[in-house]
């Protein structure tokens, strides 16, 4: 890469020394800026051949920084395979699909790696080392990128906002459900991602338990600034979104706030008192 | 945590379940004990074949040219000493004179072959302490010194025992210890050349007589400062060619040469490092066993570690740890084990089992590659995480 003509390094100055050292910082475009995740035309099947199955149809989609999506529809709809695909998880082959400005599609496996140390991950299930505290769980991700020495101030700061101060030093064993969700949280945030991609993070937990994940979910990102994107059947915590997205069938069915998307569930179903009910 | 470092990882996942842990060092242990059982007889039966060699007080050693080992019963005219003695260098010419007999076992009454070794009690041909601490009682009639470390059937190894060796009567004054071989029989017994005559120079009709004429292996003591391979090139090209001169050290020399013809002629080697290999085997197997299944049971948080930005390498790295950790762990006991197992066999088989530092070394050397092996293995395993799976898991 230092071979580059001079012409070309003329008229990108700081590119050649700012390229290899992160390579979220030069791809981001001005215009984009705004655009936590830009999808256009974006495809997706699995298998080959014959037993090539598309699972997403043509989906374009802006999420802005700082909103909390949620993105909704039925079983097998794609909701998985779309945000394993803004995770960077599989490889994109057909649209374009941006991720803090950084194309997806036909990245490079070990630049996907890359694209992922800048996105937090929290599962349906906590997938937490049970042969490490809380506090070493949340270290692992600060070590991701590095930063050995503040890595216990880091860990510390994260688990004490989430109401953990007095569970740091406790292997998974000895927490509660919702304890270990909220160190999964904090794995999730201790390194201040800018996207945030959640898929069913309250689905193992009891009614109370949700609601303050889900609403510590959203201080921690509106103090954060970042984008979440939440894939969720959980119509108990609908409210905390900004926005909520309908997969149905691999297609956008519907992209509203969440008083619209209730109103018009309720609308084509009548009979139905209690619009949460139509989510699942 | 004292120090900021990485988390420790592989050591933690490893020593979180103490009971597994445990078990899982005990497998590696055996394994590593199975390898040292199996060398150790392999190097044992080799080793023994030249302890008595390497005693031999001289560092030129003429043998008949026909004697390939210590077994081919051949013998060469003493006068060839008596002219190696006439080359500058040589100092000293003695004479080892062997021969196998039935010794029978006071206890029993039921004889058994042994090995006489005879020379000289002038010469300090074998500088054994015992054997230079008994030659005044060796001087006596149809006496000789037996060996301690010889096999159960020649019966009590002590001072004192009167019985039969070559149906004349024996009486023993004293001990020492060799150790067995393949040439030795039972045992082994010294005595003056003076006492060998009258057992031997007149066996019966059937028997070999035996007589000073004949030496079986003869020591010469060299000069300090002489060359030893010039000279050793010197006698052969100027001695007659009914004998084979050569270094008793080196890799061409006398006592190497009796290990590698045991090496070559025989299935030892091929049996015991078959077992070793099977040792080895089973070490794979264990250690595959132990780290598949941590990475069967973490496959969740190993995808997860990949999702948020682990890279494939890492990974890799947690299972090649947890293999190492094991084979430097399981070594341990192992080798404890193998250390008193290798003194009881010694003891029951009067073969001489040496944990010798390079032998140690190279048998960690193999349980590191091992447990390598069997992380490669695993790591496939690590490879096919595929952190989108943990997505609607």
């Amino acid at each position: 890469m230092y071979l580059e003509g001079e012409g070309d390094a003329m008229t990108k100055p700081g590119n050649r020394f700012f390229a290899p050292e992160n390579p979220l910082s030069n791809s981001l475009a001005p215009i984009k800026d705004e655009l936590a995740v830009q999808i256009q035309h974006l495809n997706f099947a699995f298998g080959k051949g014959d037993l090539c199955k598309q699972v997403l149809f043509d989906i374009s989609l802006n999420l802005p920084k700082g909103q909390i999506v949620i993105l909704t529809g039925p079983s097998g709809s794609g909701k998985t395979t779309l945000i394993s695909l803004i995770g960077a998880l599989r490889t994109v082959r057909e649209g374009s699909l941006r991720v803090m400005g950084q194309e997806l599609a036909d990245m490079r496996n070990a630049d996907r790696v890359r694209v992922r140390q800048s996105i937090g991950f929290i599962f349906q299930s906590h997938n937490l080392f049970e042969s490490l505290t809380a506090r070493q769980n949340v270290e692992m991700a600060v070590e991701l990128l590095g930063r050995f020495k503040s890595k216990r101030d880091q860990a510390e700061v994260i688990l004490t906002q989430l109401g953990l101060a007095d569970r740091m030093d406790h292997k998974p064993q000895a927490l509660s459900g919702g304890q270990k969700q909220r160190v999964a949280i904090a794995r999730a945030l201790v390194n201040h991602p800018p996207l945030i991609l959640a898929d069913e993070p309250t689905a193992a937990l009891d009614k109370q338990t949700s609601r303050e994940v889900v609403t510590l979910m959203q201080t921690l990102t509106r103090e954060q600034n970042c984008t979440v994107l939440m894939v969720t059947h959980d119509n108990r915590i609908l409210d905390v979104a900004d926005r909520i997205i309908n997969l149905v069938d691999g297609q956008l069915e519907s992209d509203t706030n969440p008083d619209a998307f209730i109103n018009s569930h309720t609308y084509k179903n009548s009979k139905h008192d209690d619009a949460k009910m139509f989510i699942m | 945590m004292p120090f900021p470092k990485r988390t420790p990882l592989a050591w933690l996942n490893l020593v979180h379940d103490r009971l597994r842990f445990i078990i899982s060092l005990g497998g590696v242990a055996f394994a590593v004990l199975l390898m040292f059982v199996f060398t150790g007889f392999m190097n044992a039966l080799y080793d023994s074949q030249i302890q008595l060699l390497k005693q031999l007080n001289g560092e030129i050693i003429i043998i008949n040219r026909l004697k390939s080992n210590m077994v081919l019963p051949a013998s060469f005219a003493r006068r060839r000493l008596y002219q190696a003695l006439a080359f500058e260098g040589v100092e000293a010419a003695y004479a080892l004179y062997t021969s196998d007999a039935n010794w029978k076992n006071p206890e029993t009454k039921r004889t058994r072959p042994v090995r006489i070794l005879a020379f000289n009690l002038a010469d300090p041909v074998l500088p054994l302490p015992d054997v230079e601490a008994n030659l005044k009682r060796l001087q006596l009639p149809n006496t000789a010194l037996i060996d301690t470390q010889a096999r159960a059937e020649v019966g009590p190894t002590t001072a004192g025992i009167v019985t039969e060796l070559a149906d004349r009567e024996i009486r023993i004054v004293g001990t020492f210890t060799l150790g067995t071989d393949f040439a030795s029989g039972n045992g082994n017994l010294i005595m003056s050349d003076q006492n060998f005559l009258r057992y031997f120079a007149d066996r019966g009709p059937e028997e070999d007589t035996r007589s000073f004429a004949t030496v079986d292996v003869g020591l010469l003591k060299v000069s300090p400062n002489v060359d030893i391979d010039a000279l050793v090139a010197t006698l052969s090209d100027r001695l007659p060619q009914d004998v084979s001169i050569l270094p008793k050290e080196g890799p061409a020399g006398f006592v190497q040469r009796e290990r590698t013809y045991w090496q070559e002629n025989t299935n030892i080697g091929f049996v015991f490092s078959l077992l070793t290999l099977m040792g080895f085997g089973v070490g794979v197997i264990l250690v595959y066993q132990i780290l598949y299944t941590d990475v069967a049971d973490h496959w969740a948080e190993y995808a997860t570690l990949k999702a948020m930005g682990y890279s494939n390498q890492f990974l890799l790295g947690i299972v090649l740890q947890e293999a190492l950790i094991l084979s430097a762990l399981g070594f341990l006991p192992g080798f404890c084990i193998s250390n008193l197992l290798y003194a009881l066999a010694g003891g029951a088989t009067g073969l001489t089992f040496q944990m010798t530092i390079a032998r140690v070394g190279m048998l960690y050397a193999t349980t590191f590659i091992m447990c390598l092996i069997s992380g490669a293995i695993a790591v496939r395993k690590v490879q096919t995480a595929d952190p989108a799976d943990v997505f609607g898991g």
